[in-house]
């Protein structure tokens, strides 16, 4: 046991220094792709909070990630000097408030009772944002003018530098999935768990399902918060791309193809999802046929994803929590 | 013509259109709980093959036979190949799996078609308008209710007087007691997916002339007939008509007096139904 435990130390400690040491070693191009892996990564981590330990299939998830990225902009908009992460942390906010509002409407129901209400409230929340044109700048979108960082001893830090952005990025999501992590480890975590293989006896026993599943969904919806937030520095510029249907379909891809059995399986799905976007576009415009294809092939013959593939030694490392099946 | 009739008329029209999309998505959830996002694939894939053909023959007319029978094939082969393989896993993975064949399809026609927005030419007997109620109304509009009504009028006829559709209904009730009666409940299902991936072919058919034939045109017919299933409840056929003219009214006068909010009304309606009737105003209580 303890053996396992050194060489899992051992390992992520590996990870963590090839990760510190990424940007002398990519190129720009290759390090803007691996930014995006990781605020994907955290948005997939955090999506699969609902599919993979909740057993509820959402096709609105991308409403919070995008009040998140919009929250962050607005945060530094309207309060001068507003420092960086603080804003981050507003987004996140931004994304919990507007999960529990939909939260209580939508948590009651269950598959596909709940699927249907989670794209209608998506769709809401949109429409709102295309039609508020003087808060969301409607069709067109809005920059975000990103403040610096200030750091005590290092002094003033330029976001528009990438590898700046790459650290800012990997320290909020490197945090974000610690404090998943461990949330996830909590007796209320094994509540989660509980709840999804079934509902009605531990409802019998005495857990209050509706609020352990609402916690969740505004858990998720914080984190996604948070992902959004990172997207808006990253890309410098929001728009109802972010909030809207298609990006609440990609995470279902992103977190699907890495797989839903286990923690760090979304932040793979990510990761191949973005090469798809990125390389595969430059062979074949019809990438996304294949990203379908993969998607099916996936649900017919391996509906755990494709972390499911990978040997059973280096899973370990993944964390092979939350089962999955189909919701109950 | 009075500007409120020919406003309650196009709704009246877009509303019928949109129960013929949704009667076999519903008639397909009421029997096998899959709500089959590929219909709207089919839908469209049935608007494209309405284009080839009328290129071919320049014959509409047969479009409506040859195009529903070869959906309804495609609609068969995803069923037997692939739907029954997750069957057992649960709805969620259905789910995904009629939305992954959706994704697939959807870029299908990209390839095949390519992505620029295609005209059908109705017939020329349906093309311009004629008198009607005192003032003129497109035909072609005028045909798309008629061929909504014969098909409402052929389905009530099925389900309710013949013995195909008693068991259709009474499988829909509760399927395994189907089951144990002797009826091959597989074969039924099949049967069920193919005639409602059928009237998706014979919608996108219709709708073809009547709007624009182009790859997004799914996606647009998706989101409406879920909030048509939504509110008429899952599984209803007469929850379905109820729902796709109130959503087709919403629509036409929405845009006539709040056009800024015109989109949000019918989400803020399937919002309000699920919270306070989340079964639907026809459906059964889950």
């Amino acid at each position: 046991m303890t053996t396992i435990r050194i060489r899992n130390i051992i390992f992520g400690l590996i990870v963590l220094i090839l990760l510190i040491i990424l940007p002398f070693i990519l190129s720009e191009v290759q390090l803007n792709m691996a930014i995006e892996i990781a605020f994907f990564g955290l948005f997939a981590v955090s999506y699969n909070l609902l599919l993979g330990y909740g057993g509820l299939l959402s096709f609105g998830h991308a409403a919070y990630f995008g009040t998140g990225a919009y929250f962050t902009v607005f945060a530094c908009k309207f309060v001068a000097g507003m420092p960086l992460f603080l804003a981050v942390l507003i987004g996140g906010l931004g994304g919990a408030v507007m999960a529990v509002i939909v939260g209580f409407f939508c948590v009651r129901l269950s598959g596909t009772y709940f699927a249907l209400l989670t794209l209608a409230f998506n769709q809401l929340i949109y429409s709102i944002a295309l039609k508020w044109r003087t808060l969301t700048g409607g069709d067109d979108g809005i920059g975000f003018d990103k403040p610096a960082i200030h750091l005590p001893l290092i002094g003033k830090l330029d976001m528009f530098s990438t590898p700046n952005v790459y650290y800012v990025t990997l320290i909020v999501v490197l945090i974000s999935l610690a404090l998943l992590w461990f949330f996830l480890k909590t007796p209320y975590g094994n509540t989660i768990t509980c709840i999804k293989d079934n509902e009605d006896r531990a409802e019998f026993i005495g857990y209050n399902v509706f609020r352990s599943k609402l916690t969740l969904f505004t858990m998720a919806g914080f984190f996604a918060g948070i992902a959004g937030s990172l997207f808006v520095i990253f890309a410098e510029f929001v728009s109802l791309d972010a909030i809207g249907l298609t990006m609440s379909t990609e995470i279902l891809f992103m977190t699907f193809i890495g797989g839903t059995g286990s923690f760090l399986g979304p932040v793979l799905g990510a990761g191949v999802f973005i090469y798809f976007t990125e390389w595969v576009s430059d062979i074949t415009e019809h990438w996304e046929f294949f990203l379908g294809l993969l998607f099916v092939i996936l649900i017919l013959y391996a509906n755990k994803g494709l972390i499911s593939l990978i040997p059973a030694k280096l899973k370990e490392f993944f964390g092979k929590k939350a089962p999955v099946g189909g919701e109950r | 013509m009075d500007a409120y009739v020919i406003q309650g008329m196009h709704g009246l029209v877009y509303g019928m259109l949109l129960f013929l999309v949704t009667s076999g998505l519903t008639l397909v959830f009421g029997m096998m709980g899959v709500l089959n996002i590929a219909h709207a694939a089919f839908y469209m894939v049935g608007a494209y093959f309405a284009y080839t053909l009328v290129a071919w023959t320049g014959n509409f007319w047969i479009c409506l036979i040859l195009v529903p029978i070869g959906v309804g094939l495609i609609g068969a082969f995803v069923e037997r190949v692939l739907l029954r393989k997750v069957h057992a896993l649960g709805h969620a993975p259905e789910l995904m799996l009629t939305f992954g064949i959706f994704y697939i399809l959807a870029e299908v026609v990209k390839m095949i078609w390519g992505t620029y927005p295609l005209s059908v030419s109705p017939p020329s007997i349906l093309a311009g308008s004629i008198p009607f109620a005192g003032g003129i109304y497109p035909t072609y509009r005028l045909f798309i209710l008629l061929i909504s009504v014969i098909v409402l009028l052929i389905l009530a006829f099925i389900m309710q007087k013949t013995r195909i559709g008693i068991t259709v209904r009474a499988a829909v009730f509760d399927n395994e007691m189907v089951d144990i009666l002797g009826i091959n409940v597989q074969a039924v299902f099949l049967g069920v997916f193919c005639i409602g991936s059928a009237l998706a072919g014979l919608a996108g058919v219709v709708a073809a002339p009547f709007l624009t034939t182009y790859p997004g045109m799914g996606l647009e017919i998706l989101i409406d007939a879920f909030v048509v299933i939504v509110i008429g409840g899952f599984g209803s056929v007469w929850g379905a008509l109820l729902a796709a003219l109130m959503i087709g009214e919403l629509q036409s006068f929405g845009i006539m007096f709040i056009p800024q909010l015109a989109l949000v009304f019918q989400f803020l309606l399937m919002a309000i139904v699920l919270v306070l009737r989340p079964q639907g105003l026809f459906g059964e209580a889950a």
